[in-house]
C-alpha cells in the first residue's frame, strides 16, 4: 500500500465524532476520535469502549465477569486536587531563560543512544525554532540535558537537580522504561511535568499520576495490533515468540502474549536471548522443532537481523514480525535478503508526503546533517505540546499540568502525524505497519478488524 | 428553625460538639452512633513560620514532632516551630521524605531526596549511595525494627545494621519484587512491610528470614475483578501494620485494601465514605483506619464501617465533616477550623490527636472529648 492509500485510510478505526471539543489545535476542525471517545468529551460520562483501544478479543476476563472497576476510562483519570495551582508563579521578568530539563540516553556506549540522540535533537529544534519566534514572551527557552546512564537508577537524581538547581518549569524523557518511572514517582513529589517521547513502556500511564503525557506508540498499541494483524488477517494459528531479555523484552511481549491467549493463539513457544547474544541457533531449532507458522521478535533491529539470517539459513521459512525497534534499515544491512517479507510495527511512516513532516525533514536534516526517524520526530511534537502549554499557562507548574490535560480525549496533528490522547493522556492513535519488500520498507496504516471505517481526514 | 429542629435530635455527643463549634448542617444519620470527631485543627504554615509548600511526612515522637517539606525538615516542640534543620546543618538534602524515630535511641533516620541522614546527639550523619549500602539516593521511607534500620529507595530496600554498619540491599534479584521501585516501609515485631510500587506489598518474615510478595492477583492494570479479591492495585504508595488488629494495610492511587492474614477488605470511593481512590498515604491503630487522600482525610471505624472524612470547605474556608453510616447513609457538618489543604500526604498519632501532613502546610487535629 502506497503513501497516499495510507494518508486517506490511517485512521480508519474512529467510532465517534467530537464535535464541539475545544481542540488544543486549532487546525483539526473536523474530526473523529478512537474508539474509547465514543460519543464522549471531557466532562462527560466515562466512555464503555474498552481502555486503549483494546480489541474486543483482548479484554481480559471477557467471557467470566465484567470487572469490578475499571480505570483510565473516565475523565477523574487524572484528577488532582493538589496546591500546585497556587504556588507563585515564577516571575518571567527576572529570568534569563524559561529552562526545561531533559533527560536521555546519550552517551554513544549507551546501545540506547541511538534512539535518545535523536530524540535530543527533535527536543534542541522545537525549542529553537520556539525561540526564533519569540520564546516565551520574550524570554528564550533553555534545554538543560541530563545524560540518562544505563546503569540501574543512576539517573534517579536528575530530576531532583532539574528542580532543585536548574529549577526547570518541566520536563521532556526518558527512553529506558525504568527511568521514566523513576522520573515518575519523584514528580509526584516535586510536581514537575513530564513529556515523555520515546518509552514502549504502557504502564508509565497507567499510575494515576497527572503530571505525565505520553506521546509514543506503546507496547499496547503495538501488540494489539500485531495480534490482529497475524491471527485476523494473515490467518495464521501457531507461533513463536522470541524476545530479548532485557525491560523491553519482558515488557515488551506482554501484551502481545495475553492478547494472542485471549485470541486463542497462545503462542506455542517462548525462548528469550540476551542483549549480547549473536548466535540463535539453539532458540530457532526449538522453534523450528515445535511446528509454527510464524514467529514474533520483540527486540531491537541488529538482533533481529542476524535472527532472520541465521533462520532463513537453516531453511526456516515462517513468517517474521517484529516490534517497533525493529523497524530500522540495519535489520537489512544485517540480513539482506533474508529480511524480504519481514512485517514490523512502526510509530512512523517517514515515506509520507504531507508537508508538514517534509518541511520537517528538511530543517532537521539542515540542522543536523542527517534525517531524522521517530524519536526525533515525537521528540519535536512533545516537545512543542510542552511549550505551548507553558506559553498558554505561565510559569506554575500546576497549571502547565492543566494545560496538558486539556488534549485529554483529543488529537494533535504534529510531525509524527495524528496522535490521539486518551484520560490517561495516553497517545492510542493507530499505529503504522512496514514490510520489508526489494530491499526497502513499505508502509500502510494499521487497520483492525474490529475497526469500522470511518473518514479522518488526515493520517500519521 | 430547621437546624435548630435537627439539634434537638442528636445526642449529648452532638451537644458538646456544638458546643465547641461545631455546626450541624445536615444530620440523615443523626442518629446512628458516631465515631469520636476531629473538630478543631490548629495549622502551621508559612503565615506562622512554616516552610512553604508541600509537607511530605510527618512523625511524632512524644510531645515533638517531626516535618518533612522541601525546604527542611521541621521540629515543633509544644506546638511552636523550635527548629527548620536544613543542609546548612549538615543534613544531607533539603527535601525530606520520610522520618522514623528509633525509640531506643533516641535517634532521628531521615530519608531524603539525596540520600539518608541520622540526627544523633545533635549532629547529623548522611548516607548516600556512593558512600554506604544505600540502594539509590531518592529515598521516601524510612523504619527502624530492632537493630535495623529499614530504607525504601527507587532502586530497591536497603537494611542497615546499626550494631555493626552493615548493609544489606533487597531487589528484583534477590527478593520477590515484580518491581524494584519501594515506596515506603512499616514494620512490626515480627515482619517488614514493603510498598513497592508497581509491585504490591512486599513482607519480609524476619525470624524465617523469607520474603512474600503480595500482588494485584487479576494480574491487570485496568480492572478490580473483584471488589475483595486481594491487593486492590500494584501501585502502593504507603504500608501500615496495626500491631491492634494485626492487619496491614495498604494505600494505592486505585483505593485503599486491607490484610488481616486471612481476607483482603477493599474500599472504593464507589462502595465507601472513602473520598478519593488516591490515597497518599495510610496510618492504622485500633479501630481506625486513616488515608491519606488527595481529596482530604478520610477515616474508617474498621469495626462500625462507619466512615468520617475532614476536608477544608473551598468556598467558607471552614472546615467540613462528611460520615458515611454502615448503613450509606450521610451527614456533613462545619468546624470553625479546618485541615490546611485537601491534598493529604501523610498523618501520625499523638495521644488522640493527629497530625496531617498537607500540600500547604501542617494540620494538628485536636478530637474532642
Amino acid at each position: 500500500m502506497n503513501t497516499q492509500s495510507t494518508a486517506v485510510a490511517r485512521l480508519c478505526i474512529l467510532a465517534g465524532v467530537l464535535a464541539g471539543s475545544a481542540w488544543p489545535q486549532s487546525a483539526l476542525s473536523q474530526t473523529t476520535a478512537p474508539s474509547q471517545a465514543t460519543g464522549k468529551t471531557a466532562g462527560q460520562p466515562a466512555a464503555a469502549a474498552p481502555y486503549a483501544n483494546m480489541p474486543q478479543q483482548a479484554v481480559p476476563y471477557r467471557r467470566f465477569r465484567k470487572p469490578y472497576q475499571e480505570w483510565y476510562v473516565a475523565p477523574s483519570t487524572l484528577a488532582y486536587d493538589g496546591g500546585a495551582r497556587s504556588v507563585p508563579d515564577g516571575d518571567l521578568a527576572h529570568l534569563q531563560a524559561v529552562n526545561i530539563g531533559f533527560l536521555g540516553p546519550l552517551d554513544k556506549d549507551n546501545y540506547d543512544s541511538q534512539y535518545g540522540i535523536p530524540m535530543l535533537h527533535g527536543a534542541q529544534l522545537a525549542v529553537e525554532e520556539a525561540n526564533a519566534r519569540g520564546g516565551d514572551r520574550g524570554k528564550p527557552f533553555a534545554l538543560l540535558v541530563h545524560d540518562d546512564l544505563p546503569l540501574w537508577g543512576a539517573s534517579s537524581m536528575a530530576i531532583v537537580d532539574m528542580y532543585f538547581n536548574q529549577h526547570v518549569w518541566a520536563m521532556l524523557g526518558s527512553v529506558d522504561s525504568a527511568s521514566t518511572h523513576i522520573e515518575l514517582r519523584a514528580t509526584l513529589k516535586l510536581e514537575l511535568p513530564i513529556m515523555d517521547t520515546a518509552t514502549n513502556d504502557p504502564t508509565v500511564t497507567e499510575t494515576r499520576i497527572p503530571w505525565l503525557m505520553h506521546d509514543f506508540p506503546d507496547d499496547r498499541q503495538q501488540g494489539y495490533a500485531l495480534a490482529d494483524y497475524i491471527f485476523n488477517q494473515r490467518k495464521l494459528k501457531k507461533i513463536g515468540l522470541l524476545q530479548v531479555n532485557n525491560r523491553y523484552g519482558r515488557e515488551g511481549d506482554r501484551i502481545f502474549f495475553d492478547t494472542a491467549r485471549r485470541m486463542r493463539r497462545q503462542p506455542e513457544v517462548v525462548l528469550k536471548f540476551t542483549p549480547s547474544d549473536t548466535d540463535f541457533s539453539s532458540q530457532l531449532h526449538t522453534l523450528n522443532a515445535s511446528g509454527i507458522d510464524g514467529l514474533v521478535i520483540w527486540g531491537d533491529a541488529r538482533q533481529a537481523g542476524m535472527i532472520l539470517k541465521q533462520m532463513r539459513a537453516m531453511g526456516m521459512r515462517q513468517p517474521v514480525f517484529g516490534s517497533s525497534r525493529i523497524a530500522y534499515p540495519e535489520v537489512m544491512k544485517i540480513a539482506g535478503p533474508a529480511a524480504e517479507g519481514l512485517v514490523v510495527v512502526t510509530p512512523l511512516d517517514p515515506t509520507r508526503t504531507d508537508p508538514q513532516w517534509q518541511q520537517f525533514r528538511q530543517r532537521y536534516q539542515a540542522r543536523f546533517h542527517t534525517g531524522p526517524d521517530a524519536y526525533a520526530a515525537y521528540a519535536f511534537d512533545g516537545m512543542n505540546v510542552l511549550l505551548a502549554a507553558i506559553q498558554k499557562a505561565g510559569l506554575n507548574r500546576g497549571r502547565i499540568m492543566d494545560a496538558l490535560r486539556d488534549y485529554e480525549m483529543k488529537p494533535y496533528r504534529g510531525v509524527s502525524g495524528t496522535a490521539f490522547f486518551d484520560y490517561a493522556l495516553n497517545d492510542i492513535a493507530p499505529i503504522t505497519f512496514a514490510q520489508i519488500q526489494n530491499g526497502q520498507f513499505v508502509y500502510w496504516p494499521e487497520h483492525r478488524t474490529d475497526w469500522k471505517s470511518k473518514p479522518m481526514g488526515f493520517a500519521r | 428553625m430547621r437546624i435548630a429542629a435537627q439539634l434537638r435530635k442528636v445526642s449529648s455527643q452532638w451537644r458538646a460538639l456544638l458546643g465547641a463549634g461545631l455546626l450541624v448542617l445536615a444530620a440523615a444519620g443523626a442518629a446512628a452512633q458516631n465515631p469520636p470527631l476531629y473538630t478543631k485543627w490548629v495549622n502551621y504554615t508559612q503565615a506562622n513560620g512554616f516552610p512553604a509548600g508541600e509537607v511530605f511526612c510527618v512523625t511524632v515522637d512524644g510531645s515533638r514532632v517531626w516535618a518533612g517539606t522541601e525546604h527542611g525538615l521541621v521540629l515543633l516542640e509544644d506546638g511552636r516551630v523550635k527548629k527548620i534543620f536544613t543542609t546548612a546543618d549538615g543534613m544531607v538534602s533539603n527535601a525530606v521524605m520520610s522520618v522514623a524515630v528509633d525509640k531506643q535511641t533516641g535517634d532521628v533516620w531521615i530519608a531524603t531526596f539525596g540520600g539518608a541522614s541520622v540526627y544523633s546527639a545533635g549532629q547529623f550523619r548522611n548516607y548516600t549511595s556512593l558512600s554506604s549500602g544505600l540502594a539509590n539516593d531518592l529515598v521516601y521511607g524510612v523504619a527502624v525494627q530492632g537493630k535495623y534500620v529499614w530504607l525504601a529507595t527507587t532502586a530497591g530496600a536497603s537494611r542497615l545494621n546499626t550494631y555493626n554498619g552493615s548493609w544489606s540491599i533487597f531487589n528484583e534479584t534477590n527478593a520477590p519484587f515484580q518491581e524494584p521501585w519501594a515506596y515506603s516501609i512499616a514494620v512490626s515485631a515480627k515482619k517488614v512491610y514493603i510498598a513497592a510500587w508497581g509491585g504490591g506489598v512486599v513482607v519480609y518474615d524476619i525470624a524465617g528470614q523469607y520474603w512474600r510478595p503480595y500482588t494485584d492477583p487479576d494480574g491487570e492494570m485496568e480492572i478490580v475483578l473483584y471488589r475483595n479479591q486481594g491487593l486492590i492495585h500494584n501501585i502502593v504508595s504507603s504500608v501500615s501494620y496495626n500491631p491492634d488488629t494485626k492487619m496491614f494495610w495498604a494505600s494505592t492511587y486505585f483505593g485503599l485494601s486491607g490484610y488481616d492474614g486471612r481476607n483482603w477488605h477493599n474500599y472504593l470511593t464507589k462502595d465507601s465514605g472513602l473520598i478519593s481512590n488516591f490515597i497518599n498515604g495510610v496510618q492504622s491503630r485500633g479501630n481506625e483506619v486513616w488515608a491519606c487522600t488527595q481529596g482530604g482525610l478520610s477515616e474508617l471505624d474498621y469495626k462500625t464501617n462507619t466512615w468520617v472524612t475532614y476536608r477544608p470547605d473551598r468556598k467558607t474556608g471552614r472546615g467540613e465533616v462528611l460520615i458515611t453510616y454502615p448503613d450509606g447513609k450521610k451527614s456533613r457538618m462545619e468546624t470553625p477550623t479546618s485541615l490546611a489543604h485537601n491534598y493529604i500526604l501523610n498523618m501520625d498519632f499523638q495521644g488522640k490527636d493527629i497530625w496531617v501532613a498537607t500540600a500547604q502546610g501542617l494540620s494538628h487535629g485536636i478530637r474532642q472529648p
